[in-house]
C-alpha cells in the first residue's frame, strides 16, 4: 500500500452545551486545519464529511454544510458511520490517484438531541424496537457482564480504566470539562448512577458537542506541505453479525479481524512490542480492556495486567480516550488526531516520549459491531 | 497510484409504489441475487468488501446496514456506508469504485448496494426535514409561520426543480408540450423495462397535459413517483473482470461536485445561484469526469446516457450541461427522435427517474443501466453497439451531481 | 415560441400504469421523534442587517476574496472559505431571478389559490433570496428579470418581515426586444 500522510488537523474544544451554531463550529474546525497546514481553499480537491441524519435531526445532514466545510465546487461526499470510517474513504480517494488533498471532517452536537434514545433507532424494528429494552447502554451491560464472568474480572478493575482515562484527560486542553477529574477514585466510579448494571455513569463515554477535521495527502505532496507527516501504513475494517446473540460478547471479533488485517498490511508481527502508543475508541470503560485483548496487545482475560499509563509498557488513551468526550461521528476521528499528535510530538502535557508507531481505532454499532483500525508511523525527522 | 476498475454486473429488485411483501433486508437481497445471477462464476466468498447506502430518514431506521449484514452476505467482512441524500446511489457506486481503485491489499472485489423503501415512512416529512433547521432560522429572523408553512408545503415536494424549470423554459423558449414529450418517451421506455415502476406503454402528450399543476410549470403527470426498490453493482479489478465477465465494463471517470445550496441557502442567507439552470456544479463534474476518461467531445464520443431527471425539464437541462447537446437545443433533439431507442444518442431507455424513483437507489440505477447497455444485458437494450456510456445523478437543494463514465476499453495508464 | 400559460385545472390526477399486486407481509407502527430535537444556530452576523431594516436601509456583506456581495448577509463565503468582512449598501430595486407558482388550499375558504413564489435579486447583490409579491400582481404577467421595488411595512420590528412584499415597477427596457418574449 502506498504511503498516505496526515498533514494537518484541528479540533474544536469539546463541550457539553456549546454556545455555537453548527456552521460556526464546522467552519472553525476546517478553516483551522487548513490554516495550520499553511494551505488554501483552492488546494482542496475532495471533502468527506461524517454526520448522521438522526443525530442532527434533519435529512441529508451534510446538505447545507457544503460551503462551511470547504466543499464548494470540490468533490464532496458523506460517510454515515464513525469519523474514522470517513478517514478510510479519504484514504481510498487519495490512493486511487484522483486527488491530491482530502479534507475529512465530522461531528455533531449531542446537546441538541437525546443521544442514547436515538440509538434505539438502530435496533431491528421487528423485534428489538418493540420491546425497547435493547439500546447501546443495555447492550454494553451484556458485554461487560459476559467479559467479567468469562475471565473472572471484577468491576473494580474495570473502574480503574475509567479513573485512568479521566485523569489523563485533565492534561488534554480540548477534552470535555465535565470528564476531567484528577481525583477520581475507583469507589466514586462504582458508586455513580447505574445505567445498566454493571455499567455505571462514570464508565460511559459522555456524548457532547464537537467537530474535528483532518487533512490527507499522497506522499509527494505530504512532504512538501509539512516536515512532520504521519504516514498511514495499515488499515483494516470489518463488520460482525448484527444480533447480540450471534456474537461472543466477551471479545470484539470485528476488531480481531481488523487488527489482524491492519498489522498484516503494515508488516507488524508482534504488536505488543512494536506499537508505542494506542488511541482506542472505547465507548465504555470495559471496552478498552476487551479491545486491548482483541488486538493481541495482551493475552485474553489478562487485560487488567497491562500497564497502560503514560509511562507504562503500552500507553493506551493518553488523551483520555472517548471517556474524555464523545461527540457522535467525531470520536474516531479525534482518536486518529490524538495518535498523530503523539507521533508529531505535539501532545503537550500528555506526550508519550519517543513514540514512533501508533494505532488508532474507531467503531460503530452496538458493542462495536463494525470496527476499524489504523496503523500510523512517524514521518520526517 | 491506483488501478483500473471494472464493473461486471448490475442487478435490480422489482420497483413498486409499495413493496408490501418484503422488508428492507429482503428487498436488497433481491437486488443482490439478480446481480450475482448474471455472473455465475462469482460466489459470495469472492466478494471482499461492501458499500451500502440509502436515505435513512424515510424508513425510520438509523444506519440500517448494521441490520442487513447477513442479508448482504457481509458477516465478518469489510463494509462501509455512504449517503448523500438524493445522490446516494451514485455516491455508493463511486464508493465501490474507490474501494477497488485504492488497491488496499485484499480488497479486489466490491459489491455496492443502494436501496430505499419509501412506503415505510412519510416521504413528504422526510423531504421537508431537509430544510427544517433552516426554516426555523428564518422564523427567528422574522418570517411568520404562515409564510413558512407555505414554503414547506409547496416547496418541499418539488423544491428547486420548479425554479429550474421556469428559468430553463424561458431561456430555451419551450412550451409544456416539450416537457410532456420527454415524459411520454421515458414512460413508454419504462414499459419495456422489467424492474421499472410506472409502465405506461400507451401514454400520449395529451394525457400528461390533462393533469392539474402541482407547482407551475410542472403538472402531476410530469412528476416522478415514490418507489420502493434496490440496486446492486459489482466492481472488481481488470484481471478478475476478464476472467469472470464476457464484456468487462471499464469505469474510466468519476466525479461528484457540489455547488452552493439553491433557493433557501444556509442560515437563511439565500443563494448565489441566480439562474438555477446554470448548474456550475454539473459542469464542473462533467469536466472532471471527462478529463479522467479522456473524453474531449462528449457529443460524438458518448453512445448512451442515463440522466437523472425526476422532472422532464431536468433531463433536458442535464443533457446540455453535461455537454451532450448545445445550449437550448435539447428539446429539438427529443422532437427529432435523436434520443429514442434507435436514435444517435439514446437517453434514458430504462425510463429514467421519471418512471422509477426509489430515492436512495435511483442515482445508482443510472450507472448500472449504462453499464448493462455496454454489456448488452439491459432490459430495454439499444440495437447499436454501445462503446461509451455515462450514468448521472443529481441531489436536491445542494445540486450535487455525480457522474460515472464507462467504456468497453480502458482509457488511463496507471504507473 | 413561448406561449402564454393557460391555467386550467382538471380533476384527474393519476395516470394509469401497469401494476403488479404483491402479498402483504406483517407491518408494525413506529415514529421518528423530530419534535425532541433543538436546533442551535447563531445569527450574530445578521444583527447589523436586521437593525438597519428598521430604518428602511438595506445592507449586505462582501467577501474580499471573490468580491461577491451577499444579500441577505452570509456567514461564510464558500468559494474562498473566509468570513465576509465588509458591509455595503444595497439598493431597494430588485428583479425576479426566477419564480414558480404554487397551488395551495386556502384553509378558510377551502379553495385552491395560486400563489407566486419568487426568488429576487437586489441590484448590487450577487445572491437571491425568497420573497413575496404584492397581492395585486397577476401571475400571468410575471416573467424573468421583471423589475421590482421593496414595499416596506409601516411598523418595522427589525426582522425579515419588515420587507412586506415587492411591488412591480415600470420596466424601463420594455421597448427593447431583449426584455422578454
Amino acid at each position: 500500500m502506498e504511503k498516505v500522510g496526515i498533514v494537518g488537523y484541528n479540533q474544536v474544544k469539546l463541550s457539553s452545551d456549546a454556545n455555537y451554531g453548527r456552521y460556526e463550529m464546522i467552519f472553525e474546525a476546517v478553516r483551522g486545519a487548513i490554516d495550520k497546514a499553511g494551505l488554501k481553499k483552492k488546494d482542496i480537491s475532495t471533502v468527506i464529511s461524517c454526520t448522521n441524519d438522526y443525530y442532527d435531526g434533519r435529512t441529508i445532514s451534510n446538505c447545507f454544510t457544503v460551503e462551511v466545510g470547504g466543499g464548494y465546487m470540490a468533490d464532496e461526499t458523506k460517510v454515515e458511520m464513525d469519523g474514522a470510517h470517513a478517514v478510510l474513504y479519504g484514504l481510498m480517494r487519495i490512493l486511487s490517484g484522483n486527488h491530491k488533498l482530502a479534507v475529512v471532517w465530522g461531528g455533531s452536537m449531542a446537546s441538541c438531541f437525546p443521544y442514547h434514545a436515538t440509538r434505539l433507532f438502530e435496533t431491528d424494528p421487528t423485534w428489538e424496537r418493540q420491546m425497547a429494552l435493547v439500546n447501546d447502554v443495555t447492550a454494553s451491560g451484556f458485554q461487560m457482564r459476559a467479559y467479567m464472568e468469562k475471565y473472572g474480572i471484577s468491576a473494580e478493575e474495570i473502574a480503574k480504566v475509567a479513573v485512568k482515562n479521566r485523569k489523563n484527560s485533565t492534561k488534554n486542553p480540548l477534552a470535555l470539562s465535565e470528564s476531567q477529574n484528577p481525583n477520581l477514585t475507583v469507589q466514586d466510579v462504582l458508586n455513580s448512577d447505574i445505567y445498566a448494571d454493571p455499567v455505571t455513569e462514570l464508565m460511559v463515554a459522555q456524548p457532547c458537542d464537537g467537530v474535528a477535521a483532518l487533512l490527507l495527502a499522497p506522499e509527494q505532496q505530504a512532504l512538501k506541505i509539512t516536515d512532520k507527516p504521519v504516514w498511514i501504513t495499515g488499515v483494516g475494517w470489518y463488520q460482525d453479525a448484527y444480533y447480540l446473540g450471534d456474537r461472543d460478547l466477551s471479545t470484539i471479533r470485528s476488531m480481531e479481524l481488523a487488527g489482524r488485517k491492519a498489522f498484516d498490511i503494515a508488516g507488524i508481527k508482534n504488536p505488543k512490542n512494536e506499537i508505542d502508543v494506542a488511541e482506542l475508541f472505547e465507548a465504555y470503560a470495559h471496552e478498552e480492556l476487551i479491545l486491548a485483548e482483541s488486538l493481541g496487545l495482551v493475552e485474553k482475560g489478562k487485560g487488567p495486567t497491562l500497564n497502560t499509563e503514560i509511562g507504562g509498557d503500552l500507553p493506551i488513551n493518553p488523551s483520555g480516550g472517548a471517556l474524555s468526550g464523545n461527540p457522535p461521528c467525531a470520536t474516531g476521528l479525534i482518536r486518529i488526531i490524538e495518535a498523530a499528535k503523539q507521533l508529531r510530538g505535539e501532545a503537550n502535557g500528555y506526550q508519550v516520549s519517543g513514540a514512533k508507531r501508533a494505532i488508532a481505532s474507531g467503531q460503530i454499532g452496538m458493542c462495536a459491531q463494525n470496527s476499524i483500525l489504523y496503523v500510523l508511523e512517524k514521518g520526517g525527522n | 497510484m491506483g488501478r483500473q476498475v471494472c464493473c461486471i454486473s448490475a442487478g435490480y429488485s422489482e420497483h413498486a409504489s409499495k413493496r408490501s411483501d418484503v422488508n428492507m433486508p429482503e428487498l436488497i437481497n433481491e437486488a443482490i441475487q439478480d446481480c450475482l445471477k448474471k455472473v455465475p462464476s462469482v460466489s459470495l466468498d469472492d466478494i471482499d468488501a461492501f458499500a451500502n447506502g440509502n436515505m435513512p430518514a424515510f424508513e425510520g431506521i438509523n444506519i440500517p446496514e448494521l441490520w442487513m449484514t447477513d442479508w448482504m452476505g457481509a458477516r465478518c467482512k469489510p463494509l462501509m456506508r455512504v449517503t448523500t441524500g438524493g445522490t446516494t446511489g451514485g455516491t455508493v457506486a463511486i464508493c465501490g469504485y474507490y474501494s477497488v481503485a485504492a488497491g488496499i491489499p485484499g480488497i479486489d472485489t466490491v459489491l455496492a448496494v443502494a436501496f430505499e423503501q419509501q412506503s415505510q415512512g412519510d416521504t413528504s416529512l422526510g423531504l421537508a426535514s431537509v430544510a427544517l433547521g433552516e426554516i426555523s432560522i428564518l422564523n427567528t429572523l422574522g418570517i411568520t409561520y404562515d409564510q413558512l408553512n407555505r414554503l414547506l408545503s409547496a416547496g418541499a415536494a418539488i423544491g428547486v426543480a420548479a425554479y429550474q424549470a421556469t428559468t430553463y423554459m424561458s431561456k430555451a423558449r419551450i412550451t409544456e408540450e416539450d416537457l410532456a414529450r420527454v415524459v411520454v418517451q421515458e414512460r413508454r421506455n419504462a414499459a419495456k423495462t422489467w424492474w421499472a415502476h410506472l409502465k405506461m406503454p400507451n401514454l400520449t402528450i395529451e394525457d400528461v397535459l390533462d393533469t392539474p399543476y402541482v407547482q407551475y410549470p410542472l403538472r402531476f403527470g410530469m412528476v416522478c413517483p415514490a418507489s420502493d426498490g434496490a440496486c446492486a453493482m459489482l466492481f472488481t479489478t481488470e484481471e478478475k473482470a476478464k476472467e469472470w465477465a464476457d464484456i468487462p465494463v471499464y469505469v474510466n471517470g468519476v466525479a461528484s461536485v457540489a455547488n452552493e445550496t439553491a433557493v433557501l441557502g444556509y442560515n437563511g442567507s439565500g443563494s448565489a445561484q441566480l439562474d438555477p439552470s446554470t448548474q456550475l456544479g454539473a459542469m464542473r463534474t462533467a469536466e472532471l469526469a471527462y478529463s479522467q476518461a479522456g473524453i474531449s467531445f462528449p457529443r460524438k464520443e458518448i453512445d448512451y446516457a442515463e440522466l437523472y431527471g425526476p422532472f422532464p425539464n431536468q433531463t433536458l437541462m442535464w443533457s446540455e450541461k453535461l455537454g451532450l447537446f448545445e445550449e437550448t437545443t435539447a428539446p429539438k433533439m427529443w422532437e427529432a427522435g435523436v434520443t429514442n431507442l434507435n436514435g444517435e444518442l439514446p437517453i434514458n431507455c430504462s425510463g429514467g427517474v421519471n418512471a422509477t424513483n426509489a430515492i436512495g437507489a435511483s442515482a445508482m440505477e443510472r450507472p448500472a443501466e449504462a453499464a448493462l447497455q455496454i454489456m448488452g444485458k439491459a432490459s430495454n437494450q439499444v440495437p447499436k453497439t454501445v462503446h461509451t456510456s455515462i450514468g448521472h445523478g443529481w441531489g436536491g437543494s445542494l445540486n450535487l451531481c455525480t457522474l460515472m463514465v464507462m467504456a468497453d476499453q480502458p482509457k488511463r495508464k496507471f504507473k | 415560441m413561448s406561449e402564454k400559460k393557460t391555467y386550467q385545472r382538471t380533476e384527474k390526477k393519476a395516470l394509469e400504469y401497469i401494476k403488479k399486486e404483491y402479498i402483504k407481509t406483517r407491518t408494525l407502527p413506529g415514529a421518528w421523534y423530530l419534535s425532541s430535537y433543538t436546533y442551535k444556530f447563531d445569527i450574530t452576523h445578521m444583527q447589523p442587517f436586521l437593525k438597519k431594516l428598521k430604518d428602511k436601509k438595506l445592507i449586505g456583506n462582501r467577501c474580499s476574496g471573490c468580491n461577491r456581495i451577499f444579500f441577505p448577509p452570509r456567514l461564510v463565503c464558500g468559494q474562498c472559505l473566509v468570513k465576509p468582512d465588509r458591509w455595503v449598501d444595497i439598493r431597494e430595486t430588485a428583479n425576479v431571478a426566477t419564480y414558480a407558482i404554487a397551488y395551495l388550499k386556502n384553509p378558510d375558504t377551502g379553495e385552491i389559490e395560486e400563489k407566486p413564489m419568487v426568488l429576487v435579486q437586489h441590484d448590487g447583490s450577487n445572491t437571491c433570496c425568497i420573497a413575496q409579491m404584492a397581492p395585486n400582481v397577476n401571475v400571468k404577467d410575471m416573467y424573468i428579470n421583471m423589475p421590482l421595488k421593496v414595499h416596506w411595512k409601516d411598523e418595522r420590528t427589525g426582522g425579515l418581515m419588515d420587507i412586506e412584499y415587492y411591488d412591480v415597477i415600470e420596466d424601463a427596457s420594455k421597448d427593447l426586444s431583449s426584455k422578454k418574449e
